[in-house]
């Protein structure tokens, strides 16, 4: 699993790579920091290149988002696949996040 | 500028001019008291204003009517308060809450409101002339903290434009005005009564219609109860969807998140929804099938985290497939909760998919 982080026209945007799972978690939600300072700046979350996701990728999105809101920043997931989406939508959590 | 003065006007501006550090004191604690207690009571306020009176206006009163004063004790408005309310009622509110607070001068209060024959209409506001009791401040080193009387006025937003208003042309006015003028303007504070009291009867109102839903809603007389989104916020207080939300969640022990309801209102009133009763009816009615449409999807997952959502959103998609909207409908309810989106289709087909194994939709085609 691989991240990068990014700033690009005002958005901080995080790039997700791989399979993110309970294992990776840990290091991605480290990983994850540079999106907490987020005041003036809407969130990119870009699966484009992500193949899955586990409830505990779910919980740090979620993180992401509950911070994000509390300081005014939308969040926005970018490229997800159809699995992903699924997965999305069959925990109800396909309404709480914007999509690109 | 300060107009010349007698001897005794100008020892009375002197006094004023010694006292004015304790009247700032009062002027903070009275404002910061009225504030906590006001805030406690639950009383909207439009704001607090306050004053220490300024010295050329004081050395002009004191031009007119110096000599009525023995000493600058008996000059009540040096340290002036106002509390401006929303509504009139609040104004009584307030009142009632001065009285228990503050030790009132009651020969020299007045209300203004009551000083108006039943024909003319004007100046509206409640005047009380106070002092600050010991339970508020008590001080040995400034004992007159006690006993300095102060001018506290209450009056509702729209009594404070009118007499502003007033205040403003009647005293810039170097001519005297036409009664015709007068006339205006007293027919001006006639109209802001009339709608001060349509501001509190509408609050009244309003109120008496919450109270009503929520007794309909505790008593189960649904039907009466019209959806609307005051209605909806009552009916959700009793967590219609904690027990289908707990049936799934049990599949994958899963935890449930906590989100807002309140965005599926456009959709249930969009499915034909009018009252609560319709959606007790259509929880009793699609509860099973909706468990089993969520449960298709989620059982063959580890996921362990759901959406306070889930239930509700699988009683909908469920209602609209048993009625035969298909895919256009499935996809007009994830239009109006996820706004109009090309990905919308995809969930839709995946969501026709599930359902397609369930009990309710095989049936009639074996």
């Amino acid at each position: 699993m691989k991240t990068r982080f990014q700033e690009e026209n005002n958005d901080y945007v995080m790039y997700f790579e791989g399979r993110l799972d309970t294992a990776v978690s840990p290091v991605v939600e480290k990983e994850l920091q540079p999106l907490h300072e987020c005041e003036g700046h809407d969130i990119i979350l870009d699966c484009t290149k992500l193949e899955y996701i586990s409830s505990s990728g779910l919980r740090l999105f979620l993180g992401v988002l509950k911070n994000a809101k509390a300081k005014g920043s939308k969040v926005f997931i970018k490229g997800i696949n159809d699995d992903i989406r699924n997965v999305f939508a069959m925990t109800g959590f396909i309404n709480l996040f914007l999509f690109k | 500028m300060i107009p010349l003065l007698n001897q005794h006007c100008e020892d009375l501006l002197e006094q004023f001019r010694q006292k004015r550090g304790l009247l700032q004191r009062m002027e903070q604690v009275v404002a910061d008291y009225l504030h906590t207690i006001l805030s406690q009571q639950g009383i909207p306020i439009v704001g607090i204003e306050h004053r220490i009176k300024e010295e050329e206006s004081l050395a002009r009163k004191l031009e007119l009517k110096g000599a009525k004063y023995q000493t600058s004790n008996d000059i009540t408005d040096l340290l002036g308060i106002r509390i401006i309310t929303f509504y009139t009622n609040d104004v009584d509110k307030v009142a009632a809450i001065v009285k228990h607070e503050f030790r009132i001068d009651w020969d020299n209060s007045v209300d203004k409101r009551k000083m108006h024959q039943l024909n003319s209409f004007g100046y509206n506001s409640l005047h009380y002339i106070c002092r600050l009791p010991k339970t508020i401040i008590d001080d040995p080193a400034a004992p007159e903290l006690n006993t300095i009387r102060f001018e506290l006025q209450m009056r509702t937003a729209l009594q404070h434009v009118w007499s502003s208003i007033e205040h403003d042309i009647g005293y810039k006015g170097v001519v005297h005005l036409p009664s015709e003028y007068k006339r205006q303007f007293s027919r001006l504070a006639g109209m802001l009564e009339l709608i001060d009291d349509e501001f509190s009867r509408l609050r009244t109102k309003m109120a008496e219609y919450s109270r009503q839903v929520q007794i309909l809603v505790a008593s189960g007389q649904l039907d009466e109860v019209p959806l609307n989104l005051k209605t909806f916020y009552s009916y959700l207080e009793l967590r219609p969807f904690d027990r289908l939300n707990g049936r799934i969640a049990a599949v994958n022990q899963a935890e449930i998140f906590p989100t807002s309801l309140v965005p599926f209102l456009p959709v249930l009133e969009d499915m034909g929804f009018e009252t609560l009763g319709d959606i007790e009816r259509f929880i009793a009615e699609d509860s099973d099938d909706a468990y089993q449409l969520a449960v298709a999807g989620l059982a063959v997952t580890d996921l362990d985290i759901i959406a306070e959502n889930i239930g509700l959103q699988s009683l909908c998609f469920i209602h609209v497939l048993k009625n035969g909207g298909g895919l256009p409908a499935l996809i007009r309810i994830l239009d109006i909760l996820n706004g109009k989106r090309e990905s919308n289709q995809a969930i839709a087909q995946n969501i026709i998919k599930q359902a397609s194994l369930l009990a309710c939709f095989t049936k009639g085609s074996q």
